[in-house]
């Protein structure tokens, strides 16, 4: 295999926009823009689901999540009308250092705890016999089989979800 | 069915590359967590944490070679779906009573 190959050059494009547009959503204020940078953010992490061989859930991340879901927000967010926060009288400095230093202290002593993990073993027999773990059939084969439960509690978690959200914005508040 | 994995080719990127953007991602949406204000922004930095862990399980699955990790962030996704609708609800819901999102002025629990 080459040292420098195409793959890698693809990993560092999308995890470089991921990263960047993930530091990007928190230091924005505008609440739109964080939304927006987050689906770049998204999109990245797309990327990187396909060269781990993932391309339902790549698929999935797209469709759901910067489809879906941060529209949601975008869509709430725009409801509401919220301005930019405001960097008002009492900016908290204290908090702010403490909670960027736990951050930073959490981000770099998990890099370090996966860096230095024992890989895992590979090649376990998984739940069910797979054929090839690249073919997106062999994913619904084992959703409708092993985790035919988990699915159908997910389908009524999802329906009750549904209800529930239009229940409380439905709801009128004295 | 032995751990021969036919069809997966050698991974060309490191694994660990991956697990190190997995964790600064998780960091990053844990200090806008811990930092942000606004209510929908700490929820926005709550939904990075989710993607970052997810894909953390993507890079074990393909270093076992195992679809169980795959199976499980399908349910993560599924279930944030579920997650983002009802707290967005109750986000509307609280701008109607308190008209703001901030959470320094929503307070009404503390005391």
């Amino acid at each position: 295999m080459p040292a420098f190959s195409g793959q890698l050059v693809v990993f560092g494009f999308a995890s470089f926009f991921a990263l960047a547009f993930a530091v990007l959503m928190v230091v924005q204020r505008t609440p739109v823009r964080s939304v927006l940078s987050l689906v770049v953010t998204f999109f990245g992490l797309s990327v990187l689901a396909v060269l781990l061989a993932a391309p339902f859930i790549a698929a999935l991340q797209i469709f759901v999540y910067a489809g879906a879901i941060l529209v949601l927000f975008l869509f709430v967010i725009m409801l509401l009308n919220l301005k930019e926060e405001a960097a008002d009288e009492d900016d908290r400095p204290v908090q702010r250092t403490l909670g960027l230093l736990v951050a930073l202290a959490l981000g770099g002593l998990l890099a370090g705890a996966t860096l230095r993990a024992p890989a895992p073993p590979r090649g376990m027999p998984s739940l069910s016999s797979i054929p090839s773990p690249d073919e997106i059939p062999a994913l619904g084969r084992l959703l409708f089989s092993d985790y035919l439960l988990a699915f159908e509690a997910l389908s009524l978690l999802l329906l009750v979800a549904a209800v529930g959200a239009l229940l409380l914005s439905k709801r009128k508040f004295e | 069915m032995t751990g021969a994995l036919p069809g997966v080719a050698p991974m060309a990127v490191p694994p660990g590359a991956f697990l190190v953007v997995g964790t600064l991602l998780f960091a990053i949406g844990l200090a806008g967590a811990l930092l942000k204000r606004n209510a929908i922004s700490i929820f926005l930095s709550i939904e990075l944490m989710m993607n970052a862990v997810n894909l953390l399980f993507l890079t074990y699955a393909r270093m076992r070679g195992d679809l169980a990790g795959q199976m499980i962030v399908f349910f993560v996704i599924a279930v944030a779906a579920a997650e983002a609708a009802v707290g967005l609800a109750i986000f509307v819901a609280l701008f109607r009573v308190r008209r703001t999102v901030d959470v320094d002025k929503i307070a009404l629990l503390k005391w």
